[in-house]
């Protein structure tokens, strides 16, 4: 029985005994370094290393000498107008009126003509033109 | 002594006022603008155009648009967001007309001294030009593998770190559109990277 009472003896003192929650400096830091590049490393796949890289390159905004000055003597030249095109658009203008004309013209002519209908007309000027070939033959034999 | 020190007066216009001088007859307001937003813009053109010269023009096709459309600005919004829009627009514009000019191909893009995973873990220092250089080959590269639209949207979204409803606004596409562009554009990179991969394993 003095081997039970030891062992309960023991058992009391251990449970008194505070256990040592000390933790060391910078341990949680360390432990979470190692879990984000074990993590870095499980998932950084190919494609998401790239799109880092990518991301992270320095965006080369260099500008070539004088740029703006190459800019604006192209802007100046396609503000001063070009001859050809200048004569394309007058003709272009030129277009209605001359239809008019046309068209007034047309009326003015038949309205003075002499009373004799066109379509009687053109037949006759027809004939006279379809048999002409014929008229020289006649003269040659 | 004066308790209060009264602030020099700056001369600097804003750009509605610009805006309003060049659409009012004063062209030589416009150089202004130019000088105030060129490096941006170059900044945006190299990101989609590997050679120089393409970024050039590019660069000034933008600014020859922004010109002669300055009268339909309304100024209901700030100038730069009006101007950013027109400029990646310009930009895809510009990728799609020259999608049938060769690219540089991934084998062009392997390294004989390190591996490809190996640049991707460094950024190269800002002194370091060739280094630089170098890593902006490598991320045109892969964009150059995926379609125009993937690498605007993967620009605007991933690189530059836009929101949806920013890129809608940019692009003018409706934001679920953007989303779909978006999921895409993530698939085909993806694509990309790992037929990148594949090649150098390969050697």
């Amino acid at each position: 029985m003095k081997a039970n009472e030891t062992e309960q003896q023991f058992l009391k003192l251990a449970k008194t005994v505070q256990t040592d929650e000390r933790v060391p400096d910078g341990f949680a830091a360390r432990v979470m370094e190692q879990v984000r590049e074990r993590h870095a490393l499980e998932t950084s796949s190919a494609d998401e290393r790239f799109l880092r890289f990518a991301r992270n390159l320095p965006a080369n905004e260099h500008v070539p000498y004088a740029f703006e000055k190459r800019i604006m003597a192209h802007l100046r030249e396609l503000l001063t107008p070009d001859p050809l095109t200048l004569w394309s658009r007058m003709l272009w203008r030129a277009v209605a009126p001359c239809l008019g004309v046309m068209i007034l013209a047309v009326l003015f002519s038949a309205d003075t003509s002499d009373g004799q209908t066109a379509g009687e007309f053109e037949t006759a000027d027809f004939e006279t033109v379809m048999l002409a070939s014929f008229d020289d033959l006649e003269y040659t034999w | 002594m004066q308790a209060t020190e009264t602030l020099p007066e700056t001369d600097v216009r804003t750009d509605e006022e610009l805006v309003g001088l060049v659409v009012g007859g004063d062209v030589d307001c416009f150089e202004e603008l130019i000088t105030r937003y060129q490096p941006r813009v170059f900044g945006i053109a190299r990101k989609y155009f590997r050679n120089e010269s393409d970024a050039e023009d590019v660069v000034q096709t933008i600014f020859t648009k922004t010109f002669q459309k300055l009268s339909s600005y309304k100024g209901t919004a700030p100038f730069e967001h009006w101007f950013m829009r027109l400029s990646v627009n310009t930009c895809y514009d510009a990728l799609r007309r020259r999608r049938n000019r060769p690219e540089h191909t991934i084998s062009d893009m392997l390294f004989d001294d390190e591996g490809w995973h190996d640049r991707m873990g460094n950024i190269p220092d800002a002194n370091d030009r060739e280094g630089l250089d170098e890593a902006r080959e490598l991320v045109h590269t892969v964009l150059g593998q995926i379609s125009d639209r993937a690498r605007i949207v993967l620009t605007l979204q991933e690189i530059e770190g836009r929101t949806i409803r920013e890129i809608s606004g940019i692009t003018g596409w409706s934001e679920s559109l953007v989303k779909v562009q978006a999921f895409r554009a993530r698939k085909e990179m993806r694509a990309a990277v790992e037929r990148f991969l594949m090649k150098e394993k390969r050697l």
